[in-house]
């Protein structure tokens, strides 16, 4: 290795370290500070802390986020999975670059974008109100084109020869799908789905003034009726300056957001690993 | 390593009073005893040879006899090889000017070629450096293009993308560009293992040119084309040297037992 | 099936078309000068978008300013130097980092950039926009080194091997193969991370003090100031739907849209067709 190597790669290296330090950095700061506060009362709460509507109690934001999470993958996945059948199966090449292409628009678009026009039509317009349902529809909205993106790469990815054998038995499209194509792309699609629940999770700004209230909810009455959610609660707990309590519960619901995406990616990494050709 | 070393040894007999007279003067390359493992695997086992001052040498054997990563490991593209490597006198791991300066010297042919995305002249002129550039040797590119048979199919269009040229005029284009670096010597990768008939014969042509001023080592396994180039023939098997003679010798009269078999399964194959 | 299809690209023309409906008292009364103009002054009704958008275009600049280097390194450094379980240890933190939701950064900004920065630049409030382009910085570099290192493991062996067999060193492989050849992945790496920057709004909400002002100069990057995004996610919640300040806010969502639909189709301009075939 030459001098003028070495020094390419030296400072290669220090112009990356601020790239390296900042995840374990971020990451150790927010259990730091989240861990000490976090116990179990807080995480189940006693009924009659959720009755009065106290912050030391995070259950309902848990059930409220993943209320909405579930919700929103309910929604979206069919879609998604239809669509990306459609792009397989039906699709011809000027199909395909539309759907992609409508696909990457939509990923580009700001979640908050999504949220605004969330607000004229389902709470305005369809007079949803801020709700649940509401929520959940935009949340869909927003992790569509991943979602659908991510199953058209998992169709992709099934080698060409399996159809072709499929079809040379007489395969109808139905029974293709569902004898061949499923088994071999469950890994991927569910990877995908994975994904999706993890960015539902994590998505604040478009559900902050569509679907969620600050406190008071415990298990929503019905899909149009507003909810408490981690993201949310800890915007609002972040800006309590005054109250040092409220910003130590806004770390806690931190370390559980940020517990339960890691484990959503982890999940999904872990089946990445499962080969297609199985 | 050093257990296997004792384990085989694979060199001709006659191999070592040549070593001798070479180093007197005449040896361009000479390798003695390098072995290469990858992933705890033996790649490489004890080579030992040397190529004269110039001419064709035909490095010969089977699918995964260790022919290309050989000339890799001459190359310094692999470097974690153990044994001795002498390149025009020097040990070629401590080259004066370092390895990239030695690659300079030594062209490499790969057997798909691979060109940049670039044009034509650029692609020729990839290799040197912005100042040797900056003299625009335009004769030079003639020059080598003329050695490599490409320059009458591309006088006119220099400036064409080099992906617009033929699979067999773009590994006349690789020929050309190492040889735009005045190499010293030329090590070829089954150049032609991919190529038509008359491609074949155009590469084979300025390769024989080619080989009388610097010595060329072309990896092949295609016995009828060793038989058209000639000069020295080196046999490897399974990461062994087996032997290595001069060309008409070894198609006559094998010496080996693995290069009867190799030779009896080829004239199988293409009849 | 074609039905999902068609969902999509029903999904945006309405949102599309519902933003522009919404927005279109507001670019009635107020026409193009809206661009010019820095005042926003909700109960004067004032609405000036330039505030914002220089907000904007500041915290997008720091952030790329120093995602870009250091993303880059970090992906030569994790496809070209290291091997094996680092470069899956680096990919996997990267991966991590970018799983951490918007609002937690926030958290992170308001309370630990935000003091950090006011006790070192000896600042009233360290809310700024610098606060909120370092936390954009972080939030968009897996986008970039994860792009990038992509692009970077796609440059075939045969091409790397062709330029160290001409003698070609580390860093002129690099500069003149490497990165050439990966700059499109490279490029709508960049062009995301762009986006996403423009697009964030929580952590940036949190950080950039919320200030309706055009900075004073317009370098000012230490004084408290607004962006568009964190305009409409600070008065959304306040404003009447169909009062002029509710349109206001939709004339800054368009904006954010057309905008950031424009870098996803220059981002994507050559990938999609080679695709689809």
């Amino acid at each position: 290795m030459s001098m003028n190597e070495r020094n390419a790669k030296i400072l290669t290296t220090m112009l990356a370290l601020p790239a390296l330090l900042p995840p374990a950095a971020c990451l150790s700061y927010i259990l730091f500070k989240g861990i000490p506060v976090l116990d179990w009362a807080m995480l189940i709460g006693s009924s009659q802390a959720i009755a009065f509507g106290s912050i030391s109690t995070l259950w309902p934001q848990i059930t409220g986020s993943i209320l909405l999470m579930l919700g929103a993958c309910a929604l979206a996945a069919p879609v998604a999975l239809g669509g990306a059948l459609f792009y397989a199966l039906a699709a011809n090449i000027r199909q395909r670059q539309t759907l992609l292409g409508m696909m990457h628009l939509l990923v580009g678009i700001p979640p908050i974008v999504y949220g605004l026009c969330g607000l004229i039509v389902l709470v305005h317009v369809l007079h949803w109100g801020i709700s649940l349902l509401t929520g959940m529809v935009i949340l869909a909205v927003i992790i569509l084109p991943m979602l659908l993106m991510n199953s058209v790469n998992a169709f992709d990815r099934i080698p060409g020869g399996k159809t072709e054998a499929a079809r040379a038995l007489g395969l109808s499209n139905g029974q293709l799908i569902r004898r061949v194509w499923l088994p071999v792309a469950w890994p991927a699609l569910m990877t995908g789905l994975l994904l999706g629940m993890a960015r539902a999770l994590s998505e604040t700004a478009p559900i902050l003034f569509t679907a969620t209230v600050f406190s008071g909810v415990v298990w929503p009455d019905s899909l149009f009726s507003p909810v408490t959610s981690l993201q949310t609660h800890i915007f609002y707990l972040a800006q309590e300056g005054a109250n040092a309590e409220a910003v130590d519960i806004a770390w806690a619901s931190a370390v559980i957001l940020v517990i339960l995406v890691t484990a959503l990616s982890f999940g999904a990494s872990a089946l990445r690993k499962i080969r297609m050709d199985g | 390593m050093n257990t296997k070393k004792n384990k085989i040894t694979t060199v001709p007999a006659e191999l070592p009073q040549q070593v001798a007279a070479n180093d007197a003067g005449d040896t361009s390359l000479h390798v003695s005893k390098l072995s290469l493992a990858l992933d705890g695997k033996n790649i490489l086992r004890d080579i030992s040879f040397s190529l004269p001052a110039q001419g064709m040498n035909i490095l010969i054997g089977p699918s995964g006899a260790g022919k290309s990563t050989l000339l890799r490991c001459l190359n310094l593209l692999h470097s974690d090889w153990h044994g001795e490597l002498r390149i025009m006198g020097h040990d070629a791991r401590c080259w004066p000017e370092g390895e990239d300066e030695l690659r300079r010297s030594i062209g490499l042919i790969a057997q798909k070629p691979a060109l940049f995305p670039c044009s034509i002249q650029q692609n020729i002129v990839f290799g040197l450096s912005r100042k040797e550039c900056s003299y625009m040797p335009q004769i030079r590119i003639e020059k080598v293009l003329k050695q490599a048979a490409l320059w009458d199919e591309v006088k006119n269009r220099l400036h064409d993308h080099a992906a617009t040229l033929s699979v067999g005029q773009q590994q006349r284009l690789c020929i050309a560009r190492a040889l735009m670096l005045s190499p010293k010597m030329l090590l070829l990768d089954e150049p032609t293992a991919s190529l038509d008939p008359r491609s074949k014969q155009f590469i084979e042509t300025s390769l024989l040119e080619l080989a009388q001023n610097m010595p060329v080592l072309c990896v092949t396994h295609d016995i009828e084309q060793a038989k058209r180039l000639g000069g020295q023939v080196i046999f490897m098997c399974d990461g062994h040297l087996i032997e290595s003679g001069d060309s008409k010798l070894f198609f006559k009269y094998p010496n080996r037992i693995e290069s009867r078999e190799f030779l009896r399964w080829s004239v199988c194959d293409c009849s | 099936m074609r039905a999902s299809a068609l969902i999509s690209l029903i999904v945006v023309m309405l949102m599309l078309w519902f933003l522009v409906q919404q927005s279109w008292p507001y670019w009635q009364h107020y026409g193009l000068g809206s661009f010019v103009s820095g005042d926003w002054y909700p109960y004067e009704s004032l609405f000036g978008l330039a505030a914002a958008i220089i907000g904007s275009f500041w915290a997008a600049l720091i952030a790329l300013a120093i995602a870009i280097p250091t993303g880059l390194a970090a992906a030569v450094m994790s496809s070209e130097i290291l091997s094996g379980p680092w470069r899956n240890l680096i990919r996997g933190s990267m991966e991590l980092l970018a799983g951490i939701p918007s609002v937690v950064y926030g958290l992170l900004g308001l309370w630990l950039l935000l003091p950090f920065l006011q006790s070192s630049l000896h600042l009233l409030t360290g809310h700024n926009l610098l606060a909120a382009g370092l936390l954009l910085s972080v939030m968009i570099l897996p986008t970039i080194m994860v792009m990038a290192q992509d692009a970077l493991s796609e440059v075939s062996a045969s091409q790397r091997d062709a330029a160290a067999s001409l003698g070609m060193g580390w860093s002129a492989r690099l500069w003149r193969i490497l990165l050439p050849q990966a700059w499109p992945g490279i490029r709508s790496g960049i062009l995301l991370a762009l986006g996403r920057a423009l697009g964030e709004t929580m952590a940036v909400m949190l950080v950039v003090g919320s200030m309706d002002r055009i900075p004073e100069p317009f370098y000012n990057l230490l004084s408290p100031a607004q962006t568009l995004t964190s305009r409409i996610g600070r008065e959304i919640g306040e404003s009447a739907f169909g009062s002029m300040h509710f349109s206001a806010l939709m004339a800054c969502g368009l904006l954010l849209a057309l905008v950031t639909i424009a870098i996803s189709l220059l981002a994507h301009m050559h990938t999609d067709s080679a695709r689809a075939t």
